[in-house]
């Protein structure tokens, strides 16, 4: 049976990320969830709301709750790690000051009722792995892949006091997700390690220092992909890994998948459809090698 | 690690503390120097100034310190020291209250790159709603040039210029540039948010 969850993109899934919006869409439709894109979303602000107006960091993402609230779904789910963690911490900060929620309220078509509840991809996948309903569709083993589940930040540290979805040191949510579909996964140092966000461009010495550290734990553990949530994660280990690469004298270079790319592999879905083969790092010789495509 | 003494400013320490207290929503005074947030930040040995370190400065009163060192611009808000913190102090919603009293106090940013990309991307969100991720970096790119052909600086422009072309060309051979400008088609909604921050009528 279709259950229907509201479903917020963000502007990273409309534009340099929009195969993770793709694949979202296919792999929740094959679970049996139509994902119900909310009407005229706005930006929800990033970082860099939070870096420049205290007040804009809460009000963009509260138009998006307001939006969400309005459509009387029980659930919304963010793909995007960091539309995800602005999101939560603008619901927490309405929830307990009304004074701040007023203010934003009284320049909305759609008022924000708080009762929406918001959730990230893991959380949605981790009730499907439970139900049983991944491991019926998922026709074909991953056999071979030997991933590092890369968390980053936003998944599970948050600045204010909001429930976390997994554990905040050593999140297991991707793991249980791989394992279900046959793939293996390493223990390593960095998973929540920070890929330094924007900085790989407005600081790259400092982003790629910190993206090394990463590269360099993933393959000394064996690991011969990454896998990823997040866009901006996954744009910056794919996109500068090369670069990085060469600074730091690491030989390797891993394709870094979507979670929703696994998912979909094992599903039978065809990879060009899911736009695998426009990763920045690519990413389809090893899943030829494996024989998984 | 930076060993610089810190001046203690008898007078105002505690206008400081209170301002950025109040700000960050963050009990600075809770904290007992463990230093369990030095030992996770990423970003600490670079910067030569660790969460504690930040925290000091402004219990101290240093203003001039707490306004002008580099973990305020390099900090990457990866909440690390702020989740393991026994007192739950985030010092980055402090390095964020930071950045905005610099910029209030008419500073020269550390890392003006940082604060372009910020300002920019705000621009570009306000604008059509959402981010547009050419126009954002346009604007970008724009200010921190202008910026470094005025310090006479032609290579550091012609290098950024390269390096951004670089990344744009691969990413245009994997299709993955998009040109469509995606709007909000309520943006006046959006721009009346943007209104009421500039009002300060907010948090």
């Amino acid at each position: 049976m279709t259950m229907e969850m509201a479903y917020y993109p963000g502007c990273s899934l409309h534009a340099s990320s929009q195969l993770y919006d793709i694949q979202c869409k296919m792999v929740f439709n094959n679970l049996g969830v139509a994902l119900k894109e909310i009407e005229d979303w706005n930006c929800c602000g990033a970082t860099a709301a939070a870096k420049t107006d205290d007040f804009l960091a809460i009000a963009l993402p509260a138009r998006n709750l307001g939006i969400a609230d309005a459509t009387g779904l029980p659930e919304i789910m963010i793909p995007c790690s960091s539309c995800y963690s602005r999101t939560l911490i603008s619901q927490q900060r309405l929830s307990c000051d009304p004074e701040i929620k007023d203010a934003i309220n009284a320049e909305l078509g759609k008022k924000i009722d708080g009762k929406i509840k918001v959730s990230n991809i893991l959380e949605v996948l981790r009730t499907k792995i439970d139900s049983g309903e991944i491991a019926a569709k998922a026709k074909k083993k991953l056999a071979g892949l030997n991933a590092a589940c890369y968390y980053g930040c936003l998944l599970t540290r948050f600045p204010c006091d909001v429930q976390v979805s997994d554990d905040v040191e050593n999140p297991q949510g991707m793991e249980i997700v791989c394992k279900a579909l046959g793939a293996e996964t390493v223990d390593w140092s960095y998973k929540t390690d920070c890929c330094g966000a924007s900085a790989s461009v407005n600081d790259a010495e400092e982003s790629q220092l910190l993206m090394s550290r990463i590269f360099k734990d993933a393959i000394a553990r064996g690991a011969n992909c990454f896998i990823s949530t997040c866009p901006l994660c996954q744009f910056n280990l794919d996109a500068y890994q090369d670069e990085v690469g060469k600074k730091y004298g690491i030989a390797e270079r891993l394709p870094v998948y979507f979670i929703t790319e696994l998912i979909g592999l094992s599903m039978g879905f065809d990879p060009i459809e899911m736009q695998i083969d426009r990763h920045l790092t690519d990413a389809m010789p090893l899943l030829k090698e494996l024989k998984l495509i | 690690m930076s060993t610089k003494t810190l001046n203690y400013d008898t007078t105002n320490a505690k206008s400081l503390l209170r301002e950025v207290s109040e700000r960050s929503s963050q009990n600075l005074s809770a904290c007992y120097q463990c230093r369990r947030c030095a030992a996770g930040c990423p970003v600490g040995e670079e910067t030569g100034v660790t969460p504690d370190r930040l925290i000091r400065m402004v219990v101290l009163g240093d203003r001039e310190e707490a306004l002008n060192n580099l973990l305020v611009w390099q900090c990457v808000a990866c909440y690390t020291c702020g989740t393991r913190c026994p007192n739950n102090i985030q010092t980055a919603r402090i390095t964020e209250t930071l950045k905005q009293m610099s910029k209030e106090a008419h500073l020269d940013p550390l890392r003006p790159r940082v604060a372009d990309f910020h300002s920019s991307f705000m621009a570009a969100a306000e604008h059509v709603g959402r981010f547009n991720e050419i126009e954002g970096m346009g604007l970008y790119e724009a200010k921190t040039a202008i910026k470094e052909l005025k310090k006479g600086d032609l290579q550091a422009v012609i290098d950024e210029m390269m390096g951004q072309a670089k990344l744009g060309m691969k990413m245009m051979k994997k299709k993955r540039m998009h040109f469509k400008v995606d709007k909000v088609k309520n943006v006046a909604e959006v721009k009346a948010l943007y209104r009421k921050a500039k009002q300060g009528k907010g948090a």
